[in-house]
């Protein structure tokens, strides 16, 4: 499994640097700009091929550690007012638990291609949130172990959020995922090795094809 | 060996006095059924908790007969669904109603269970109806416990107008 | 299914589904595992059955509209949740709403902290097959709620927070209200503390279960009641302070080994802290505004709106359209009984949000869940989840 470096902090926290402290050593160090949008926090934009180098310095200096990633923010820009460049942009808020400050990694996405690097080696809490933002956005996460859909079921087509998704379009599921092949891959990451895939209770329980009827019983009678 | 008198048999009602009473049928079948329903809570959401908060001591729905709350289908007989039903919610709840056996109520409480709510969007059901039959809609987000307690009255209600007999000939 | 070990033995595992609707589970969630007698050799977590589209819905509306939703997405702490959305738009206008104001949130937020974690902690030891607790709990719960019904009319999905100050201001007699509840809630935490503290059931069951280090916890991302059980310290009310938390005298709670029972406990003890936190905080309710002057957030009075053309155009101008946020990304976040509470909103100027995204406390919390479950048994999935307190409200969205 993929080695997670953490420090814990101790004794309370610490006063840390100052937003514009931040923004100036990373500015020299890494060429990152404050965010034209940033009023209230520190918003730093980073080039997606930077993206890692980045985090693993902030995740890693000692005199920064920023210890936990809390998100990973899916932002779509196609209806903003004035909005010029890429269309998609993710947003990383992170914080450090040993220093009092905290900013956020901005990355803008091309539509085109639509991807960043995944950032699972660094943080266990990213597997989850950017599969979230996979799900919502379709933002892909290269090297992401498992870029499965997370909220929305297994059988939906488009991604929700973006801001040409209509809000009202609905689609239906026929079976929940019966998720075996995740369940597998899974255990050959603990170091099993699958020899027969057995009978599983769960893959036929729950595929059963009837699950959304087209005829309804009859509603309000004497069920 | 003697011959003894033997006092002549009499028809047993003769000694019973009061103490029965004819009746049909079907009261007596749904007098039991209405006063003993076991409840499945199929709680996904907020009004879940307000479904706890009924069975505990404040509310205690077991003044209405209805606290054995059983959380596998085949043992209960009213199915609550308390909370936002979505798509990828539906065949779960779809299959709970199949397994349960007749005679089968269902309730509907709160606005999501009953229309989608206040969430009308991608991935919720606009009201569980599109997927079971419902006997009773609660309104309210999440109803008050009073609404719950008349909903069960109401199903009581309900359930006292079915006819054994009548379900037994028609097959339903 | 046929498997050889990591060990090298060939042993055949059973796969065992639990949920969605499962007691344990709360209904929406879901474990596959694969069982080698009754161990979990491992499995895999599924969430999203309640996922019913928040994001999407608040851009459809205005600032305002949005209260309602974040209600339902803790609906165990439904007033936590319209405080930090509140506190995050209000940080956007730059403005600090009235002491008295801040007092009442402070109040109500400790208070929502409370009822939020007895009802983790009474279901979680109805899991655990101990259900007197669940009767303690909920009655003294019930009576807290009696008191957000005087105060709004609601009790669970309460929308008592505006942007700028409150719905109204309180109701004559609550501060007696609130400290008769106060004595309540700390008896009823003394019997179930009382019931569970030394009961050998409980302890073999929760003690070294599912135990997460603090390296795990910080790089799971966890925050609030579960960081603070595996022995890091920190909680935003003491590091970041807002709401004058600074000058409250109260401790954080923290555990030493971060299982099931640390979690509990750490839980427990932080409502008798609450409880204090309320006592200080109703000593210093004064009287005084409740809402903000501002005429970008607050409603003119009505004298002034039939007196003054400015004050109704602004009325209208509010009620029509709502308020107006700078353009900008802005996030801020509150402990919420969970934990960190995060709100990120991306304004573009409009008088509807552009994006809204949650930092929800249980969404790191729950994706360590499978991780934390892997080689422990069966029993364990109901008593561990419980103690993770997973709130599928704000889990989904
Ligand atoms: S009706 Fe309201 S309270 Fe009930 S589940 Fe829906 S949103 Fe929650």
């Amino acid at each position: 499994m993929i080695a997670h470096r953490t420090h814990v902090p101790q004794g309370p926290i610490q006063p840390g640097l100052t937003n514009e402290q931040l923004a100036t050593l990373l500015g020299e160090r890494f060429a990152l700009t404050r965010d034209a949008s940033d009023r209230w926090d520190l918003t730093l934009v980073c080039k997606a091929e930077q993206l890692r180098e980045v985090v693993k310095y902030l995740r890693d200096e000692p005199t920064l550690s920023f210890a936990m990633l809390l998100d990973v923010v899916g932002v779509d820009y196609l209806a903003y007012p004035g909005h010029r460049s890429e269309r998609f942009a993710v947003l990383y808020p992170m914080k450090s638990l040993a220093f009092r400050h905290r900013l956020v990694l901005k990355v803008m996405v091309d539509e085109e291609a639509c991807v960043v690097p995944s950032l699972c080696e660094f943080y266990k809490s990213v597997e989850w949130a950017e599969r979230e933002a996979w799900d919502q956005y379709g933002i892909v996460f290269a090297g992401h172990p498992n870029l499965k859909r997370l909220l929305n079921h297994h059988e939906f087509v488009g991604h929700p959020l973006r801001k040409d998704y209509p809000c009202q379009k609905r689609q239906k599921l026929s079976m929940n995922d019966p998720m075996i092949d995740q369940l597998e891959a899974r255990l050959r990451s603990l170091g099993y090795t699958i020899l027969e895939r057995g009978e599983t209770s769960v893959g036929q329980a729950i595929t059963r094809p009837s699950a959304v009827p087209s005829a309804l019983p009859k509603a309000g009678g004497k069920p | 060996m003697t011959y003894q008198n033997v006092p002549a048999p009499v028809a047993p009602e003769i000694n019973l006095g009061d103490s029965f009473v004819t009746t049909r049928v079907d009261a007596v079948v749904n007098w039991g059924r209405r006063n003993s329903l076991w409840p499945f809570p199929f709680g996904t959401a907020c009004c879940a908790i307000e479904f706890m908060g009924i069975v505990s001591s404040v509310f205690d729905v077991s003044r209405f007969g209805a606290e054995l709350v059983r959380f596998s289908p085949r043992q209960a007989d009213l199915l609550i669904i308390a909370g936002t039903v979505t798509y990828k919610q539906a065949p779960v709840l779809r299959r709970i109603y199949e397994q349960m056996c007749e005679p089968r109520w269902v309730i509907s409480a709160g606005a999501c269970a009953s229309s989608g709510g206040f969430y009308d969007c991608y991935c919720t059901v606009p009201g569980i109806d599109e997927i079971i039959p419902v006997d009773i809609y609660i309104a309210g987000c999440p109803p008050r416990p009073e609404a719950f307690l008349e909903s069960i009255v109401q199903l009581q209600k309900k359930i006292d107008k079915e006819s054994l007999v009548e379900q037994r000939t028609v097959g339903i | 299914m046929k498997v050889i070990t990591p060990q090298g033995e060939h042993v055949d595992l059973m796969t065992l589904n639990v949920g969605p609707s499962h007691p344990a589970t709360h209904g929406t969630l879901r474990i596959l595992a694969a069982l080698d007698g009754e161990n979990i050799a491992g499995c895999v977590t599924e969430m999203g059955y309640l996922h019913r589209g928040f994001e999407k819905m608040i851009e459809q509306g205005t600032y305002s509209q949005v209260l309602p939703y974040t209600d339902r997405l803790n609906y165990c702490s439904a007033m936590m949740n319209n405080i930090g959305f509140c506190k995050a738009v209000e940080k956007m206008f730059a403005i600090t709403v009235p002491d008295r104001c801040i007092v009442v949130r402070v109040i109500l937020s400790e208070l929502s902290r409370i009822i939020d974690h007895m009802v983790c902690t009474c279901t979680n030891l109805v899991d655990l097959g101990a259900l007197t607790n669940f009767w303690y709990f909920f009655n003294t719960r019930e009576q807290v709620y009696v008191i957000w019904e005087k105060l709004c009319g609601a009790r669970l999905t309460n929308t008592m927070t505006r942007i700028g100050g409150m719905y109204r201001d309180t109701y004559h007699g609550f501060e007696d209200d609130v400290r008769a509840v106060l004595v309540k809630i700390e008896s009823a935490v003394h019997e179930v503390r009382g019931l569970i503290e030394h009961n050998k059931i409980f302890i073999d069951r929760t003690k070294d279960v599912c135990a997460v280090s603090a390296a795990d916890a910080i790089s799971w991302g966890w925050t609030g009641p579960c960081l603070r059980a595996s022995g890091v310290d920190r909680d935003l009310r003491k590091d970041e302070p807002y709401y004058g938390y600074e000058t409250y005298n109260f401790d954080t709670v923290i555990g030493t080994s971060g299982d099931t029972f640390d979690r509990i406990m750490v839980r427990m003890y932080e409502m008798i802290e609450s409880v204090s936190i309320v006592r200080q905080a109703l000593d210093r309710l004064k009287p005084g505004p409740i809402n903000t002057l501002d005429a970008r957030l607050s409603l003119p009075s009505r004298d002034q709106v039939y007196h003054d053309m400015e004050a109704l155009i602004n009325s209208f101008k509010l009620v029509y359209e709502g308020v107006r946020p700078p353009a900008g990304i802005c996030y801020d976040a509150t402990e919420a009984a969970n934990g960190e509470l995060g709100y990120h909103i991306i304004s573009d100027g409009g008088t509807n949000p552009y994006r809204v995204k949650v930092r929800p406390p249980c969404f790191t919390q729950y994706a360590a869940y499978a991780d934390m479950l892997t080689g422990s048994m069966l029993a364990d999935v109901a008593s561990s989840l419980g103690s993770i307190n997973i709130i599928a409200g704000e889990l989904d969205r």
